[in-house]
């Protein structure tokens, strides 16, 4: 083996040393020089980072602004399976058969902006929908999501409002490990800390929102400890959200749920008064206005602010407006397109 | 590069003359990966798409064959390892720490990564020589407790579960094809620069059991342990190494999906355990151990990341991808089976 080894290795070195000495890199072209396409040739793709029921609206609103807009094709790709080099193999994969314009929620934050990156380089619109890369930058051109810590700060408010001011809470959520599960729990604090500690946080229980068994496991355990001296629980993630409001229900206890997202089983739920209030995000939004956005870009406008993060909106709905909460939302959504139109974006006229 | 048994020379010459091309399983795993590669083109001629398409798949490849032979250094002795993802996961760790804390340049990062790699593997090959415990068991104990400490070493060491930045050149790595060098008017092929360092691997381990003393004893080991030890072969030290060389390649398969996916992070090897089995075992190397196919593996590699990637131009929907890969892996694995008896028949050793 020995010779062999070593002239391989010789071999191999030498042409490496030879390579490496003769050649340079070749100069990069430009970013994005593509040029301006009409609507028609405009293809966009929504891309989940795996099957959640959050993104189920998208499918609805990509063809809804397909019609309104008047832009090429439309797709929902949720096969992502929540592996980050997965979903960069469904956007290439989509990118070959014509796709140009992106809407993504990328599966791992911290790595999403090279995805996005490697996107733009060869000339394609990219929006970051319903989460932005961890970090300070967004390389996509712009992002598209709900302020997690408002949502979670405007939840927190209805939970002290709904439990008269004073009490315990309890705040269920999901990774621990993901940055917006951190800015979830800050948003949570503020509220409480707002409170002057009249409220008391009992407990902040995560990794949680993996399937909706393990969030009722997690309920279930709750109530059994501390079941009584809990006043009201806040929820900013979907599966904890579900398994909270049937868990109380279940066990009769005087707690009051704050809910995230409109879960059949949550509307349902605020209906009958055993859910004191939910906070909405705008999937809807997300999808019809940044697919908007996505084919304004396409067409040859700029981002005024390349990267911009923009909020997508969160809505506490309550008994109160348990039945037209969808008025507010489609409001926001116009007034998101509105300001794409105004602010966002740059356009030749 | 299958060494199934030990025949003497002449004996294995005159076996070779004998094979027809049709019986030899890696030639059935080419025609295999053509025939695939020539349905997807017909259905979608996107799939020769050179950035898209054929640059993105290669480096897939890289990686996953990288993973396959990770497994494979322990199937060799009929062993498993359950950690492969978590090893390549403490691997990204140690690589992304050498560059945050000491601002450590590439390749010191990557012989970090590796060193990390291969002393994981080395303690659970040492458990398991010393113990006697099943290594199903024990790198599942190891995969377990290392899952806890990669969240819990990522949330010390950083703000979240990824290091923000990458040593330069990493980059260059994930983007950059030969196409991008050129010499004067010669410039390379579109080969992604991760897909070298993949062949110097399996060129590498092709190498080692193919021709090296240890190579051979861990083979041997694997295929009978007692005589092994009978005839003299250190058997727990080649388990050691058998499995400090997994965890070696689990470290680089980390370190070629850091530069891949643009970070060093929490996630890096999640999906690592059931293609390190795939591969392998389409590419014809025994789970029993005492025999490896290098070759196989890649090629193994190739064909699951063909399938993939032919399934996505396609749009299949997400239940209906699972069941088509799984339909054509099945559909695949059963014509290497039907080749395997129609050479059994024929008198062919296949």
């Amino acid at each position: 083996m020995r010779p062999l080894v070593r002239l391989g290795s010789a071999v191999g070195v030498l042409a490496l040393m030879i390579t490496a000495s003769a050649c340079t890199k070749k100069e990069e072209e430009p970013e994005g020089a593509a040029g301006a396409l009409t609507a028609a040739q405009v293809k966009v793709a929504l891309v989940p980072g795996g099957a959640h029921p959050y993104f189920q609206p998208w499918k609805d609103a990509g063809t809804k602004a397909k019609a309104d807009f008047a832009f090429g094709d439309v797709t929902f790709n949720e096969t992502a399976g929540w592996d980050q080099t997965k979903q960069n193999d469904v956007l290439t994969s989509l990118a070959a058969q014509g796709y140009n314009a992106f809407g993504i929620f990328g599966v791992a934050p911290e790595s999403i902006n090279s995805t996005f990156e490697n996107l733009k380089k060869q000339g394609f619109k990219v929006g970051s929908l319903a989460s932005c890369p961890a970090g300070d930058k967004n390389l996509a051109d712009f992002c598209l999501s709900t302020d997690v810590q408002e949502a979670a700060y405007k939840a927190a408010k209805a939970a002290v409002e709904a439990m008269g001011g004073q009490g315990n809470l309890v705040h269920l959520t999901g990774n621990k490990v993901d940055s917006n599960t951190q800015r979830r729990i800050a948003g949570v604090q503020k509220a409480v800390d707002e409170t002057g500690g009249k409220v008391k946080l009992l407990d902040t229980i995560t990794d949680i929102d993996k399937d909706l068994q393990t969030a009722q496991k997690a309920v279930a355990d709750l109530l059994a400890a501390k079941g009584s001296q809990v006043n009201a629980i806040v929820t900013t993630a979907y599966n904890p959200a579900v398994a909270a409001a049937g868990g109380v229900k279940q066990a009769k206890l005087p707690i009051k749920v704050i809910a995230i997202d409109d879960d059949p089983t949550i509307i349902q739920g605020i209906k009958n008064g055993e859910v004191a209030a939910t906070v909405l995000q705008n999937p809807v939004g997300q999808a019809y206005v940044g697919s908007y956005a996505l084919l304004k870009l396409a067409e040859g406008c700029t981002m005024a602010t390349p990267g911009v993060i923009i909020d997508s909106g969160s809505f506490v709905v309550n008994a109160a407006n348990a039945t037209t909460y969808e008025n507010d939302r489609q409001a926001k959504t116009d007034f998101l397109k509105k300001d794409f139109d105004e602010k966002y974006l740059t356009c030749a006229k | 590069m299958k060494q199934d048994d030990n025949p003497s020379p002449p004996e294995a010459a005159r076996q070779a003359a004998r094979l027809p091309l049709w019986a030899n399983p890696r030639i059935g795993l080419v025609v295999l990966l053509i025939a695939l590669i020539a349905l997807f083109t017909t259905l979608r001629p996107a799939f020769l798409n050179t950035q898209l398409t054929l640059v993105p798949m290669q480096s897939d490849i890289s990686v996953y064959a990288v993973v396959g032979l990770s497994q494979l250094a322990v199937l060799s002795l009929g062993h498993m390892n359950m950690a492969v993802g978590r090893m390549a996961a403490m691997s990204a760790f140690a690589a992304g720490l050498l560059h945050d804390r000491l601002d450590a340049p590439l390749i010191v990062c990557l012989l970090g990564g590796l060193a990390t790699g291969a002393l994981l593997g080395a303690l659970a090959g040492l458990i398991i020589a010393r113990t006697g415990v099943n290594s199903f068991v024990v790198t599942l104990a190891l995969d377990f407790a290392l899952i806890g400490l990669v969240s819990l070493l990522y949330a010390t060491f950083t703000d979240g579960v990824a290091f923000g930045g990458l040593p330069a050149g990493m980059s260059a790595l994930r983007t950059d094809t030969f196409a991008d060098y050129c010499a004067g008017d010669v410039c390379g092929p579109e080969i992604p620069l991760l897909a070298p360092i993949a062949l110097v691997a399996a060129l590498g381990v092709g190498l080692l059991f193919r021709w090296s003393r240890i190579g051979r004893e861990v083979l041997m080991t694997g295929a009978n342990a007692k005589a092994a030890l009978l005839s003299g072969i250190p058997v727990n030290l080649r388990v050691v190494q058998a499995h400090a060389l997994s965890g070696l390649l689990a470290g680089l398969a980390g370190f070629l999906l850091s530069a891949n996916n643009g970070s060093f992070s929490a996630g890096v090897g999640d999906g690592f355990l059931l293609p390190s089995f795939l591969a392998p075992v389409l590419g014809g190397t025994l789970l029993v151990g005492g025999a490896v196919s290098v070759l196989g593996t890649v090629l193994g590699t190739g064909i699951t990341q063909v399938i993939y990637k032919g399934l996505n131009l396609l749009q299949f929907q997400v239940d209906e991808l699972k069941l088509y890969i799984g339909l054509v892996l099945l559909a695949a694995l059963s014509l290497d089976r039907l080749r395997h008896v129609l050479a059994e028949r024929r008198g062919v050793p296949a």
